[in-house]
């Protein structure tokens, strides 16, 4: 996944507005079972990954934090990793 | 779908050191316990799996969704029996959205080790209650 911050605005900086994955596949809710796609929303400390980074949209953001906030309570994904 | 009734689904890490069987027998009595409350829809049995981080210790646990239908007062009895339950390490209870049951539930995690392929069956189980 290309991680660059993109911005609304361009200045002289190129490439495309990332769109969300979660409205891409029209996913209804996001599940806290579902570790391999929660995976690719941590970085590789374990923190979740900013909007800016992803594309994600604000809503399914909400939704994504809650649910890898889930996932770690029951131990699927890691709080912190060094 | 009767009035005051909701969809829950739980998740319980039972500890490693229960073995397969003291786990399965755990599970066992919440699954009657739930049943006497509301109605147990469908039991997923995830297996061992290792844990992302130590929990007191340990590495490793047995996981087990239970999805079941039963009034809001239950959950907070389910969750008191948790806390005081020995051998458990992790507990989740939430709410399903009626919006969401005609989607399948997505795939229970894969774990880093290969997994007993129960999960693929479960689900289709979930699929055909839905219906």
């Amino acid at each position: 996944m290309p991680e660059r911050p993109e911005r609304e605005i361009r200045r002289g900086r190129k490439g495309r507005r990332k769109v969300c994955t979660f409205c891409v596949d029209r996913a209804e809710f996001i599940d806290y079972k579902d570790v391999a796609k929660l995976r690719r929303f941590i970085s590789e400390r374990g923190k979740i990954l900013p909007r800016r980074v992803t594309g994600t949209c604000a809503r399914h953001q909400r939704e994504l934090t809650v649910a890898i906030k889930r996932a770690r309570h029951l131990a699927l994904l890691p709080y912190t990793s060094d | 779908m009767a009035e005051g009734k909701n969809l829950y689904e739980t998740v319980i890490v039972t500890s490693a050191k229960l073995g397969e069987e003291g786990s399965a027998a755990l599970v066992e009595r919440f699954k009657a316990l739930i049943a006497e409350h509301g109605t147990v829809q469908s039991v997923d049995d995830w297996g061992k799996r290792r844990f992302a981080y130590p929990i007191a210790k340990q590495t490793e646990g047995y996981y087990t969704l239970i999805s079941f239908e039963s009034g809001p007062e239950f959950t907070a009895e389910l969750d008191r029996r948790y806390q005081i339950t020995d051998g458990i390490m992790r507990t989740l209870i939430v709410k399903r959205d009626p919006r969401h049951l005609n989607k399948p539930q997505q795939r229970a995690p894969r774990a880093e080790e290969a997994d007993i392929d129960v999960e693929a069956i479960a689900v289709e189980a979930v699929e055909e209650a839905a219906e």
